[in-house]
């Protein structure tokens, strides 16, 4: 591996670090099982790649619009869930698809190029030093800020409402929680995070496309359940940056596994391998200890 | 300061399993006054909580706390007038978070925190104040996840919860069934002691005859979605748990059936 294949993968497991974030606040914090994520990463990055493009924005105020969508996104999924009570996995289901045509409606077509225009990573350019690595750089500082930020809510009034929310409804009822509301704000936290790495995630790789959501859930289920099966969990920083972790380890073993070429695999083995890793890691853990009972309970 | 009037619940509207809950119940509970409620299993004692807590809603009929008709409220928003204390101790307490954030969720149940930081100063300092009426060192383990404390710490733990903060309505369910007798007793004590200090409006269901005429001011029976029987003052001192069995053979001719009733 080359220092800019490195650094490439760097940047990529940076991006989808912020979808395991979104991962951990739905499957861990609310016991919500998403799937509006594998149609609000290519909206993120349809309506960044658009906005840009076509509409000639700042691609800054792009992308944190392409993040507002995506809050739309999951606000509908659990509005579909909490107002009118159809089972989580399906109303994620149902925006997730109903995503796919909007974001072939949004580009107009399957994909949008971003060669040339103007992206978040202009910022680095001129620096005298090349943009692969300040790229990463600048996603490290983003992502990390991202991190504490959601560190700090999941800490107030509000972000312990919404962890009692998820682990005991009758209880934060009880206490005057609203968990619907819990889940309406919780579930568009966790999309805007997913479509921001969608915005990101074009811009640094040059395209959006419509295709580019496949799979994603289970990316960010991999991130959350490795990272928090190998760090330390003990408080939610320790938790965030666990997930963090976790999205670069996965990165990282992709990178490797299709670069050796003694295992024989194609890209597109990828989600195969990706689904045994998390089978792998779950039954590992539940044969473990009961620590990973929970957590297997919690995210499946 | 509770008021539940002319209140029908039916489960299974409509269906084979249709069952009726409560039948056209009128409970009026002065303010400060601590009831107990007793009668067989399956008698509505935990629907009757249910419909005041507004888990369950009623197919007619009125409830008022506090002088507001709260009927058409949602769970969280009665909890601003109403605290309880569930069977389960796994129910009063969120065991993924720690013993002091438990206590400032209980808090934050009459004095939302929204943006702040849900712990301060000031909200440890007071846990750390009702923990140390327990004499169990919990004061000293704010940290610790409550799912590391045994049952009856927790439900000590649910019952300084519910009486944390401003409101002056607490509904026990059965809060010392599942812990062992030493244990309960010490959670009974402690819910007297409570609920005499704060002059609480209590209601407590429980499954003991002998519990339900020692503690609290006025006792009622339950039996098949009705009250069969309400005593206070002189005409309940003077009574012994014998008293009641033979009231409730009057009253409904047939043999109490529920065994853990005449063991209580
Ligand atoms: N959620 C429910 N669904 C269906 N039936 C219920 C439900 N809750 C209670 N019931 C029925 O209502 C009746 C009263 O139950 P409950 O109030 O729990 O009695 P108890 O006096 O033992 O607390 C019982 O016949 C019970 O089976
Ligand atoms: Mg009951």
């Amino acid at each position: 591996m080359s220092l800019y294949e490195l650094l490439g993968t760097v940047e990529v497991g940076l991006i989808f670090g912020l979808v395991a974030l979104g991962a951990f606040i739905t499957f861990r914090i609310l016991d919500f099982p998403d799937l509006t994520v594998e149609g609000s990463f290519p909206l993120g990055a349809a309506m960044a790649a658009i906005l840009i493009v076509n509409f000639g924005w700042n691609p800054w105020p792009a992308t944190l619009a392409a993040a507002m969508a995506g809050f739309g996104a999951g606000f509908v999924t659990a509005f579909l869930n909490v107002r009118f009570n159809i089972l989580h996995i399906l109303s994620g289901i149902l925006v997730s698809i109903s995503l796919y045509s909007i974001n072939l409606r949004i580009m107009s077509g399957p994909n949008k190029p971003l060669l040339g225009a103007h992206t978040i990573f202009s910022a680095v350019q001129g620096w005298g030093i090349p943009t692969y690595i300040l790229s990463p750089l600048l996603l490290a500082i983003i992502i990390l800020a991202i991190k504490m930020l959601l560190d700090l809510f999941l800490h107030t009034g509000l972000g312990m409402n919404m962890r009692a929310a998820g682990a005991n409804p009758a209880m934060a009822a009880a206490n005057g929680v609203n968990v619907g509301r819990m889940k309406l704000l919780g579930l568009g936290m966790a999309n805007a995070l997913t479509a921001l790495a969608g915005a990101m995630f074009a811009q640094s790789f040059g395209a959006a496309d419509a295709y580019m959501g496949i799979g994603v859930i289970i990316i960010g289920l991999a991130s959350v359940i490795v990272g928090m099966s190998i760090l330390p969990v003990r408080t939610i920083a320790q938790a965030t940056l666990a997930c963090l972790f976790g999205a670069m380890l996965y990165r990282f073993a992709v990178a490797f596994s299709l670069n050796a070429d003694f295992l024989g695999l194609k890209a597109s083995d990828v989600q195969l391998v990706t689904a045994l890793l998390v089978v792998v890691t779950l039954v590992g853990q539940s044969s473990r200890s009961g620590m990973g009972k929970l957590l297997k309970r919690k995210l499946s | 300061m509770i008021d539940v009037s002319d209140v029908r619940v039916t489960f299974n509207k409509s269906t084979p399993l249709e069952s009726v809950a409560l039948r056209e119940l009128d409970l009026v509970v002065p303010h400060g006054q601590f009831l107990t409620i007793i009668g067989s299993n399956g008698a509505g004692k935990s629907t009757s909580l249910n419909v005041i807590a507004g888990l369950v809603r009623p197919d007619c009929g009125k409830v008022v706390v506090g002088g507001q008709d709260v009927t058409d409220w949602p769970i969280h928003q009665r909890s601003r007038l109403i605290s309880r204390v569930f069977q389960d101790p796994k129910m009063g307490t969120c065991e993924d978070l720690t013993i002091l954030e438990n206590f400032a969720l209980a808090h934050g149940r009459t004095q939302p925190r929204g943006f702040r930081f849900a712990i301060d100063k000031g909200i440890r300092e007071r846990a750390a104040e009702r923990l140390k009426l327990l004499k169990l060192g919990l004061e000293n383990r704010l940290n610790d996840k409550v799912g590391l404390l045994s049952g009856g710490q927790r439900q000590a733990v649910s019952l300084l919860m519910a009486t944390t903060g401003e409101t002056r309505v607490l509904l026990l369910d059965e809060h010392t069934a599942a812990l062992d007798p030493k244990t309960a007793e010490f959670v009974m004590e402690l819910t007297r002691a409570i609920v005499t200090e704060l002059k609480l409006t209590s209601v407590m269901v429980t499954h003991s005859m002998a519990q339900a005429l020692h503690y609290g001011d006025r006792t009622v029976m339950f039996h098949r979605g009705r009250i069969i029987f309400d005593a206070e003052g002189d005409k309940r001192a003077a009574m012994q748990v014998s008293d009641l069995l033979a009231l409730f053979k009057r009253d409904q001719g047939e043999e109490l059936s529920d065994d853990a009733l005449l063991l209580g």
